[in-house]
């Protein structure tokens, strides 16, 4: 009994020390507002309230795709990739949920591939291990021991990539076939739909636009998968864009980083630059360059350029 | 699931100790053979049937030479002097057909699952160098995870029973257990009967002692993981996949990463493994003693994948090098050749068929094969030359003792370790030779000032965090290899020392660990072999 106790007790001190160390390691922005527990999770928490224009939600294609960077540079809208490896849609509904309480997007971009990723076959370990990491925020953010190094101070702890992924790999493809032009759809299982519309209330509610899209992959994207949203989109009357029937310029040969996986950075670029100009045809955004308050976002553009320009030259 | 993940560690492992402790001791057994079953359906799933099947046949056949065994004494004692021999001779051949029936039965498995893509492949090269119109079908096939180590164990039980080293188990539960016990299916270490059955079927209670135990070797493995492992694996990748891009200096750099990688990997592995065993009182055999304080590569190889060497060495090089035609060869060798290097031809051949099957052994591939025949060269090579190092020593009065001696030593054995080991990591021999070549033609310290080493994926922060990390490694090893225990002595220290050491290690892990956003974490790599 005397041993149960004692490891007990060393089980609490643990638990209150990883807690407590947390505050060390978390971005500073947003903590008293929002809360640990939120912040664990979501890096656009850190930024400044009000002032992320679009929000794009999904799975690895969201972050390897679309750079925030190359739209600021372009037009002055502010986009933060909210995504994660395999996003099933709870965890989509999650992610918007706690972004729409410090952001107020005009635009939603949600990542179509997510609609028939099956939930109940996410590994039940990869969810465990997930909830960890939303609950005891210093293993989402354990490696921000470097930026006190660098910073001194957690308050300019900032996602200067805005969610994106700068992938410099470079693993070629060769132009597919791959939307063969069936007239089949995939079928979407129930339970998304009915996270969908609840994602789609959420919109309505905070008066955001939602769109569905679909990016650049060989291999996970079909002719199925985009009958079946087109059918979707029509049904809640919305707008999706299958970036997989647009001639983007992508060379599969040099724009994958994983033979026709996932894009890196050349085929972001493209993706982002035909986002950027479609987010202007809508009409809703407007170009914040000039605002001090999206200062940290020049900064921050810098820091991409420079990491741009180093990989294209080392290529 | 893999033995680093949370779950394991933290939801699988706390379950099965709970029911375990809970359990009638009576039932304790089945309980561990429950969970071995589920861990494996967990990562296997229906090739479990590999494994029962795998244990079906060497319960069964040990079963049965156990019974020829019983059955020859019992007419040995009966039997005249000149009867005994051909009793013998007789039983010895029906055991040992029973005993090759199971090897083939059990090899095949291994066979199919592992080399035949291997052979088909290269038969099709061959016919298509004959120009012959067709080729073999090659079948993409998924073997059982661990298939490589538990078949060795598996063929360890049946042979042992053989030797009559030890007897035939009639408890199926305890034989299924020695071959499916949870922490080692997946990664070994190969433990023979004698040294595990009797632990795992004692049913003892997992007591504080044990768990805290247990848990603090666990944590020591995450640390090697998560803190080094992990955070080498970005370079590693980085380089090997695309060696052209990069100078010698990186090449270097790279390969120097692969080897503590493996290393901090596969021992990590091993304290995780071990660290289980030890909560359920079960000694598994150890795997490592600090392999790179060896002074040469045939030391190295006693000191890493400890239990893989000495099943070479019992089954492979004792049997072919004591077999009677090695031993004719051995006194002929002898005459001509001198006691040096006479009984050394026997001893090469012995050599030469352990190397070769460790390096089929880790893999389908001429890398592995071109691995094992390296290791073979250099271990014979250091054989042949000994006796005129020895002499060279003595005329230039170089004492051999002497500690910079023994850490130049240490540093040579070291270099042809980290060439074995390009090789071992090399997609294909010709990426091998071609990082070599480029390793020694392209080598540019430039690299350390223009920032090149530096955008391998590891940072300033990233390069001394794992110095750090291998200096505290280094001490521990020290500390082990002058025999101290490191946790006796850590546990005779009052609460607030050991609780502090304790977080100091755990929160070191979770903070200093390299996983999340831009780190990819290592495969366990040697589950794949």
């Amino acid at each position: 009994m005397k041993n149960f106790l004692k490891s007990i007790l060393f089980l609490i001190i643990l638990a209150v020390l990883v807690e407590g160390i947390s505050f060390l390691f978390i971005p500073g922005n947003n903590i008293k507002k929002y809360g640990l527990y939120k912040v664990s999770a979501y890096d656009i928490l850190a930024e400044d309230t009000d002032t992320i224009d679009v929000i794009a939600v999904g799975d690895s294609l969201i972050y390897s795709s679309l750079s925030p960077m190359v739209i600021w540079n372009q037009l002055g809208y502010t986009v933060f990739d909210c995504a994660e490896p395999a996003q099933i849609i709870p965890d989509t509904l999650d992610y918007l949920k706690v972004a729409i309480e410090s952001q107020h997007p005009k635009i939603i971009l949600m990542e179509a591939n997510v609609l028939f990723r099956d939930p109940s076959k996410k590994k039940t370990e990869t969810i465990i291990t997930k909830r960890i990491k939303n609950r005891i925020p210093i293993i989402k953010y354990h490696d921000n021991w470097k930026k006190y190094i660098s910073y001194g101070s957690k308050k300019n702890w900032i996602n200067y990539y805005k969610g994106y992924k700068f992938i410099t790999k470079v693993k070629p493809s060769k132009p597919k076939k791959y939307m063969s032009g069936s007239k089949k759809s995939r079928e979407i299982p129930k339970g998304n739909i009915e996270y969908f519309e609840q994602i789609l209330e959420l919109c309505k509610e905070n008066n955001t636009k939602l769109v569905l899209v679909s990016f650049p992959t060989q291999l996970t994207w079909s002719s199925k998968k985009h009958n079946a949203i087109q059918q979707l989109s029509e049904k809640y009357e919305l707008e999706f864009v299958d970036l997989n029937l647009v001639d983007l310029g992508i060379n599969w040969e040099t724009d994958t980083k994983d033979s026709g996986g996932h894009l890196n950075y050349l085929g972001a670029k493209k993706v982002s630059e035909y986002i950027g100009t479609y987010l202007q045809n809508t009409n809703l955004l407007q170009d914040h360059r000039d605002e001090k308050k999206y200062a940290s976002w020049h900064k921050a553009y810098q820091m991409y350029l420079k990491k741009y320009q180093k990989t294209l030259n080392k290529n | 699931m893999n033995y680093f993940d949370l779950t394991y560690a933290f939801l699988f492992l706390p379950i099965v100790i709970i029911i375990y402790n809970i359990m009638p001791k009576k039932i304790r057994p089945a309980i561990l053979l429950l969970a071995s079953f589920l861990f494996f359906f967990m990562i296997s799933k229906f090739l479990i049937i590999f494994l029962l099947l795998s244990i079906v046949s060497i319960y069964m056949g040990a079963r049965k030479m156990g019974s020829l065994d019983k059955k020859k004494n019992e007419l040995l004692e009966v039997a005249s002097k000149e009867d005994k021999k051909e009793i013998k001779d007789a039983y010895r051949k029906k055991k040992k057909s029973i005993l090759i029936l199971v090897i083939l039965f059990n090899i095949t498995f291994l066979f199919v699952f592992k080399y035949l893509k291997f052979f088909t492949v290269n038969a099709n090269f061959l016919l298509d160098c004959m120009k012959v119109g067709w080729r073999f079908q090659i079948l993409k096939l998924i073997a059982p995870i661990g298939i490589s180590f538990y078949t060795l164990q598996a063929l360890s039980y049946v042979i042992d029973v053989y030797n009559e080293k030890i007897e035939a188990d009639k408890n199926f539960l305890r034989v299924a257990l020695f071959l499916s016990f949870f922490p080692q299916i997946m990664e070994g270490p190969i433990a023979r009967y004698s040294e595990t059955a009797k632990s795992l079927y004692e049913r003892v209670r997992v007591n504080y002692h044990n768990l805290c135990f247990g848990y603090q070797r666990i944590l020591y493995g995450f640390f090697k993981k998560f803190v080094i492992a992990d955070r080498l694996n970005v370079v590693v990748g980085k380089v090997f996949e695309n060696y052209t891009c990069y100078s010698g200096a990186a090449i270097a750099c790279a390969i120097i990463a692969y080897t503590i990688m493996l290393y901090m990997e596969f021992s990590g592995t091993m304290d995780v493994v071990i660290g289980t065993g030890e909560i359920f009182n079960v000694k598994l055999p150890e795997n490592f003693r600090q392999p790179f304080f060896a002074k040469n590569i045939s030391e190295f190889w006693t000191r890493w994948h400890i239990s893989l060497g000495a099943w070479f060495k019992d089954y492979i090089f004792y049997p072919v090098s004591l077999s009677k035609p090695m031993k004719k060869l051995t006194i002929k060798a002898r005459k001509t050749l001198g006691n040096h290097f006479g009984p050394l031809i026997s001893g090469a051949v012995a050599l030469f068929a352990v190397w070769f099957l460790n390096g089929l052994w880790h893999g389908a591939g001429w890398t592995f094969l071109f691995y094992g025949l390296y290791q073979f060269t250099l271990i014979l090579g250091g054989n042949l030359l000994e006796p005129f190092i020895k002499t060279v020593c003595i005329k230039l009065k170089i004492n051999r003792q002497n500690l910079v001696y023994r850490i130049l030593q240490s540093v040579k054995m070291t270099m042809f370790v980290f060439i074995g080991e390009l090789f071992f990591r090399a997609p294909t021999l010709a990426v091998g030779f071609g990082m070599l070549k480029r390793l020694f033609t392209k080598f540019q310290l430039s690299a350390i000032t223009n920032g090149e080493l530096f955008s391998l994926g590891m940072d300033k922060k990233d390069v001394l965090i794992v110095f750090l990390a291998l200096v505290f490694i280094f001490i521990i090893s020290l500390l082990r290899e002058k025999k101290i225990n490191i946790r006796e002595s850590i546990s005779k220290k009052n609460v607030f020392i050991r609780w502090f050491i304790y977080y100091a290690f755990i929160l070191a892990i979770i903070i200093f660990g390299a996983y999340g956003p831009g780190y990819i974490p290592v495969d366990p790599i040697y589950a794949d072999f």
